[in-house]
């Protein structure tokens, strides 16, 4: 296990100076967009929080922490913050393979597709489009937290923005629920599924959705992307563990101790197994760390697009 | 020997709800809890119950095992909010970091 006050202190400083918690710039780490030809107009603004985008780099970073845990070595963390290497900044935005970050932002696209099939007025301005700060949050970076917050909240409002629509639990809870109470902003917010009205589908399947604690238990949203498989002829098989009591990923660990995460993600990949049905995951964070273990997960959204070609 | 300070509890208003006080110690949220602890998040909510601050400074770290997945939240009997409360106290334990 890390000692967390390295992990918040190097992440709340990535934020504080770059806006970014592993400080990669902007620009190299939200390309998605490039060639999904969105304007900018439209009745709401699709806002990704970049939770998918970070992905990719945080699976190197956290391939390289946990050959690290518990050894003499993880006190070179504390100097993360000056040397960029594998935690943060640009080495790791170089030792992160492409290969991965077209493969979220596959995830994205999709999103698109499947917003546009359904007839949704919507547009994307990718400089306003900038991390919540969430993590903070999580790790109990109160101020850091509350600071960042204002700061995005008071970007979108001068913009103009009312509406937003959310494609990660993380995000979404944060716009919903956070920034009303510590910035006074209120955004109408939608994660994605919610507007989607396709019908149809090829064929009836089975797939074991697995609901994200943010979105199952913070929330209460399960029943909502439950219809959206439905409507495309796509089933739930039962599971114990869903919607209000829904068991975590570990994710949310693998900052602190990757060990953890493995361990936890372990427990929840063996309930989803038991179903014998293939797994889907509407959370960037749990997508990460399911498929860290070697299961073969797949988006809600690649899933829902599927039914579209 | 354990140090109590009386004015924790109060202090603790600060950075999380006040509903500690609500908790009698059952042991759910420690049954239902991902980590499969034996004494994780209960005994963290005893501590702030008696004002033992010391004994949390000391096992801080063990806070950040804590996914924030709610489980605990949502199936506590009394209401007490235990993951909230062990939010807040990483929140705590982050200003008394910052301070030192
Ligand atoms: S916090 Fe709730 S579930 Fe946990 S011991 Fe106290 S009363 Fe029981
Ligand atoms: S919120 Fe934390 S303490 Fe509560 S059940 Fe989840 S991991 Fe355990």
């Amino acid at each position: 296990m890390y000692h967390p006050r390295d992990i918040i202190e190097a992440i709340a400083a990535n934020l504080r100076t770059t806006r970014n918690p592993f400080g990669i710039p902007h620009f190299m780490v939200n390309r998605w967009w490039r060639k999904s030809g969105l304007t900018t107009g439209g009745d709401a603004l699709l806002f990704t929080g970049l939770m998918y985008q970070f992905i990719p780099y945080i699976e190197t970073s956290t391939a390289y922490l946990a050959k690290y845990e518990d050894s003499p070595l993880n006190a070179y963390l504390r100097y993360a913050r000056y040397v960029p290497g594998y935690f943060s900044g640009l080495g790791l935005a170089t030792i992160t393979p492409g290969r991965e970050k077209r493969k979220f932002d596959r995830i994205l696209q999709d999103i698109v597709k499947l917003l546009k099939a359904s007839g949704v007025d919507f547009g994307y301005r990718p400089e306003l489009d900038r991390y919540s700060g969430i993590l903070l949050y999580d790790l109990g970076d109160q101020e850091g937290f509350v600071r960042h917050a204002r700061w995005l909240a008071d970007r979108l409002r001068k913009a103009g923005v009312k509406k937003l629509i959310t494609v990660d639990p993380h995000t979404t809870y944060a716009l919903k629920e956070l920034f009303p109470e510590y910035t006074g902003a209120r955004f109408e917010v939608h994660p994605y599924f919610e507007l989607l009205r396709l019908k149809g589908g090829n064929g009836r399947r089975t797939v074991a959705l697995h609901d994200p604690c943010f979105y199952g238990r913070y929330l209460g949203l399960s029943d909502v992307p439950a219809r959206a498989l439905a409507d495309l002829g796509i089933d739930c098989a039962p599971l114990d563990r869903s919607g209000a009591y829904t068991h975590c990923c570990g994710g949310p660990a693998e900052s602190i101790s990757p060990s953890l995460a493995v361990e936890v993600g372990r427990r929840r990949l063996d309930q989803l197994e038991a179903t014998g049905a293939p797994i889907v995951a509407m959370c960037p964070i749990c997508l990460g760390n399911l498929r860290k273990l070697g299961a073969d997960v797949q988006d809600l959204s690649s899933v829902l697009a599927e039914t579209l070609q | 020997m354990t140090r109590l300070s009386p004015d924790f509890v109060e202090e603790m208003k600060r950075y999380s709800h006040d509903t500690a006080l609500a908790c009698f110690n059952c042991g759910t949220c420690t049954a239902i809890c991902p980590l499969i602890d034996e004494h994780f998040p209960r005994r963290m909510i005893r501590y702030v119950q008696i004002g033992a601050k010391d004994r949390i400074l000391e096992n801080a770290p063990e806070l950040w095992k804590c996914l924030h997945c709610g489980l605990c939240t949502q199936t506590c009997p009394r209401e007490a909010n235990p993951g909230e409360i062990i939010l807040g106290l990483k929140r705590m334990v982050v200003a008394h970091w910052r301070k030192s």
